[in-house]
């Protein structure tokens, strides 16, 4: 319990959740950081330069 | 520390400098564009072909995006309508929420470790809004307030998609999420890892887990 007046403790994550939540962490950048990494296809950048030439 | 963001560039570029073209902002919003429709469709050809046709449409309205605005919350508003358009195309084809997550998820290949297309399959089977809220704060290191201006979506409704996702991940990977924790404590054993070796060995990546529970958790956690 805290002392009247103290602010209220907040829940502290057990240790378990933290290294769950790091290992997820983790999987999800080892996941979707390649996509973001790799070239973008010349397809598109051709449909975004055409409509840049056509203005 | 996570990745520089495309969508906050693109912001400070409108910001800064009002001569970027649209064009420009649209380039330079295309990765993160790119890993939001992964997260989306689960799939890379299809993430492909929906980045692709949310372009046309934005090229096809470019005159009513308004210059010193957002572009990526503009952009990420166009992604997700014409997902969720193609969604209600599909399904009267097929439910793809229905579909094996096996069959739509891309494989890494051999050098994927089995904890990684484990939760590959397993982010298949969260809400697509849950994955993509999850992505974006996780992944692309948004606050809960960009993604809530990029989705038209509460703060708070973030939060808690955020952490039901999680919670969802750890109870299909673990299986403890919900159990409750005893009150009353049992004998430290001598390990010092802080994780539960019952939790750890569940999980498909233990190994992962583990170390992690020995190198972070366990080191830093155990000298509170």
């Amino acid at each position: 319990m805290s002392k009247p007046g103290s602010p209220p403790k907040r829940a502290r994550k057990a240790p378990s959740d933290k290294a769950f939540d790091l290992w997820l962490d983790q999987g999800l950048h080892a996941m979707f950081d390649e996509v973001a990494k790799e070239p973008i296809p010349e397809e598109l950048l051709r449909l975004i330069e055409q409509d840049r030439n056509n203005k | 520390m996570p990745l520089p963001q495309d969508d906050q560039a693109t912001a400070h570029m409108v910001a800064s400098e009002p001569e970027v073209s649209f064009h420009d902002l649209l380039v330079a919003a295309l990765p993160a564009l790119r890993q939001q429709a992964l997260a989306l469709t689960r799939n890379r050809a299809d993430a492909d072909d929906l980045v692709q046709t949310s372009v046309s449409s934005a090229l096809a309205a470019q005159t009513s995006f308004q210059p010193g605005t957002n572009f990526g919350a503009w952009m990420a508003r166009i992604l997700r309508n014409r997902f969720l358009s193609n969604m209600r195309r599909r399904r009267e084809i097929v439910d793809i929420e229905d579909a094996p997550a096996s069959l739509l998820a891309r494989s890494g290949g051999q050098e994927e470790g089995l904890a990684i297309q484990q939760l590959r399959h397993l982010i298949g089977k969260l809400p697509a809004d849950h994955r993509l809220v999850l992505i974006m704060i996780s992944v692309q290191g948004m606050s809960y307030e960009e993604a809530s201006e990029q989705l038209d979506v509460p703060v708070g409704t973030l939060k808690c998609r955020v952490s039901r996702a999680r919670a969802m991940l750890r109870r299909w990977l673990l299986g403890d999420d919900e159990a409750p924790k005893p009150r009353v404590a049992a004998p430290k054993p001598r390990a010092r890892a802080s994780v539960p070796s019952h939790a750890l060995s569940a999980l498909p990546a233990a190994p992962v887990m583990a170390k992690l529970g020995r190198d972070k958790a366990g080191a830093q956690l155990e000298r509170r």
